[in-house]
């Protein structure tokens, strides 16, 4: 269960002080496949890295099954997002000139896991995920944007997190090939047991969420809460 | 994947890149890696040299040095006085001749130069001058001309103007015959005999003598040949190496022998005293020079221009190491900024690996590792230039040095023959030319470690400015 206790980060610009999170506060029960959504600037990837420890709260605490991420030293905030979380980017961010099995490999090889072990489970994550086998081998630069999306998805599972962040994750993808993305999640939240929660400015995504959120000056409003859609509907 | 097929793989991620930063870390590292090797060969030699000659005292005849100067001749009862002095290991009494070819001794006769002849005493610096059969291996050429036309030879020759610059020779040089009490040469080293035997007891007269390889082609003498001196047949013992043209155009024979041919029995022309130390060399000197006193003998260290040869290659070593340190540091220095562009062209990769939880070690290591395959690439190169290289470049340190040091040494009509100094073996630059750098696969080991030790600060540095990339620069422009 992820609980978020009344987070705020706020920056200096100039004499100015910006809030892009101002005092959120929410829950996600496990297997959640949740939404935010919010115009440009709303401050979505901003919650979204505090959510990740990748920033640090001005104020507030983010709890994931009760450990409070409020305090950890950078160490421990390292280790929380190498076995807590998975992160899917807009931009996909794979590592270029290895191949889509060795970007999945990565995270695992960052927990120590034997090579064969990790090869193995990188294989099924990437058939789970349906890139073709014969793509599995390929440099990350020969895929195209939907099979890199669904690398960064492969990789985002490797170490079984107990949160995946998706910032815009069909950003960067046709109408037809996010469709897909968005079903892979809701299937993937489903057989993991895994909450995701995608961060994005498209509507029709985001209603394909369980629970959806709007962050608005950096307000966050729960707008919907609806049982899943199955996958293909 | 692990980290360092990772980093392999990071290092060729650019090709042309990659060439472009080899080639510069090869250029730098090859430097390095012959100014290495020049360093050590030249460390080498001074070594060498210091052991084998640096503990050589010279006495001469107080005013007097070869052929030059005045003053009283010294005794052999000297020798004795000289090994009494504490530290003294060894003495070797010296007898200096020059050698006229008979026709050359007839020739400057007739053309009206007055030519020493044999005769108790007839050079200044205890020197004397007999007649021969055997031709000089060197021409007077211009140089020798000028030098028997001003007398700055010291021969007591009074010119006439007939070897004027730039005519014909007009006279034979002379040759060097030398007697001596033990098989060394006169600044105290090992003869170098190529074929043939040594003389055996060098205390006793004997018909046997040492040539000088130039002078024993000139005159087609072998072992076993024989020649003349004073009417005297000598029989060729051996052939020596002095390594010099000037040192090859000479004879030995035994001490006793050669005081007999001069009719100056018990008369050295020098002493050679070998010390036990080098630490031993001053105190032993001022020893010997208030055993003989100093109205009748001249104590000088070594050879002048041995302590000239170590002191050039002294300086070429501190040449090479100086270049050998920067060259190391200019290559570190690239492998720096190579690497810290190679950082700020990542931060969003390095934010990446940092977000799906990669430790600042992990990446670190990383990072060095990929300056390492570079410099291992560098290394290589590296040391085929300087395989190729280093002999070139320590040639042309030693050169350099050696001409400047012999301008500053050298006066004007210095060279001639008996000029102060005046020994027929090596000299300065020989000893000079004779340094050998080879790129010894030690050497080049030592150097290369040496090489990935700055690499790896250099690495260092923008390996732990990794560590100051947060990752939240994942986030940066989506």
């Amino acid at each position: 269960m992820i609980e978020v206790k009344d987070l705020v980060r706020q920056f200096k610009s100039g004499d100015r002080t910006i809030k892009p999170v101002n005092g959120v506060s929410f829950e996600l029960e496990k297997g959640t496949l949740a939404s935010i959504v919010g115009k440009s600037g709303s401050g979505k990837s901003t919650l979204l890295s505090l959510l990740g420890a990748l920033d640090k709260p001005t104020s507030g605490d983010v709890v994931v099954d009760g450990v409070s991420l409020a305090g950890l030293p950078a160490g421990k905030l390292t280790e929380y997002r190498r076995r807590d979380i998975g992160f899917v980017f807009q931009q996909f961010n794979l590592i270029p000139n290895l191949s889509a099995v060795d970007n999945v490999m990565l995270p695992m090889e960052f927990a120590g896991m034997r090579k064969a072990a990790r090869l193995e489970r990188a294989r099924s994550l990437l058939e789970q995920v349906q890139l073709d086998p014969d793509k599995q081998s390929r440099r990350i630069n020969k895929l195209s944007g939907g099979e890199q999306q669904r690398v960064a998805i492969a990789r985002a599972l490797a170490n079984e997190p107990k949160l995946i962040l998706a910032d815009e994750p069909t950003g960067n993808l046709d109408e037809q090939t996010g469709e897909h993305i968005i079903e892979l999640l809701s299937s993937l939240s489903r057989n993991h047991n895994t909450t995701i929660l995608v961060v994005t400015h498209d509507r029709s995504l985001a209603q394909k969420t369980e629970r959806r959120f709007r962050l608005q000056q950096g307000k966050l409003t729960e707008e919907a809460v609806r049982p899943r859609v199955a996958a293909g509907a | 994947m692990s980290v360092l097929a990772r980093s392999v793989g990071n290092a060729f991620r650019n090709k042309i890149r990659t060439a472009a930063v080899v080639a510069v870390l090869a250029v730098a590292i090859g430097l390095a890696l012959a100014m290495l090797v020049a360093n050590q060969a030249v460390g080498g030699k001074v070594q060498e040299l210091n052991a084998s000659v640096g503990t050589v005292l010279t006495v001469n005849p107080a005013g007097a040095q070869g052929f030059d100067g005045g003053g009283e001749p010294l005794t052999t009862a000297q020798t004795a006085t000289a090994a009494a002095v504490p530290n003294v290991v060894s003495v070797v009494g010296t007898k200096a001749l020059r050698l006229e070819t008979a026709t050359a001794a007839s020739t400057t006769s007739t053309t009206g130069t007055t030519t020493q002849q044999a005769g108790p005493g007839a050079g200044p610096g205890g020197g004397t001058s007999v007649t021969t059969n055997l031709q000089a291996a060197i021409d007077a050429g211009t140089l020798g001309n000028r030098n028997n036309t001003s007398g700055s030879t010291g021969s007591g020759n009074t010119g006439t103007g007939s070897g004027s610059t730039g005519t014909a020779p007009a006279f034979s040089l002379p040759i060097t015959a030398t007697g001596v009490g033990a098989e060394v040469d006169t600044s105290g080293k090992a003869l170098n005999i190529t074929s043939g035997t040594g003389l055996g007891d060098y205390t006793v007269a004997s018909t046997k003598a040492l040539v000088g390889t130039t002078l024993a082609t000139k005159n087609n003498l072998k072992a076993g040949s024989t020649f003349t001196i004073a009417g005297k047949t000598f029989t060729v013992a051996g052939i020596f190496d002095a390594g010099t043209t000037f040192g090859n155009n000479a004879v030995y024979t035994t001490l006793a022998e050669a005081q007999a041919l001069a009719a100056t029995p018990g008369e050295l022309s020098s002493m050679v005293v070998t010390v036990n130390s080098m630490e031993n060399v001053d105190a032993a000197k001022t020893a010997l020079q208030t055993a003989l006193g100093s109205s009748k003998a001249d104590v000088t260290q070594g050879q002048r221009n041995l302590e000239t040869a170590v002191s050039s290659l002294d300086s070429v070593k501190n040449i090479s190491l100086v270049a050998f340190i920067a060259a190391l540091g200019t290559a570190g220095l690239i492998i720096l900024l190579i690497m810290v562009m190679l950082v700020r062209e990542r931060r969003r990769e390095i934010g990446v690996l940092k977000a799906i939880g990669a430790r600042n070690r992990t990446i670190g290591l990383q990072f060095v590792l990929e300056a390492l395959v570079l410099v291992a690439l560098g290394s290589v190169v590296g040391a085929a230039i300087a395989s190729f290289a280093s002999g070139g470049i320590a040639s042309a340190l030693i050169s350099s040095n050696s001409s400047t040091s012999a301008a500053s040494q050298r006066g004007p009509g210095g060279g001639g023959f008996g000029g102060p100094g005046g020994n027929p073996f090596g000299g300065a630059s020989q000893l000079l030319t004779s340094v050998t750098a080879i790129a010894s696969p030690g050497v080049i080991a030592a150097g290369v470690a040496a090489v990935f030790g700055v690499a790896v600060v250099g690495a260092l540095v923008p390996a732990l400015l990794t560590a100051r990339i947060r990752p939240i620069e994942v986030l940066r422009g989506e």
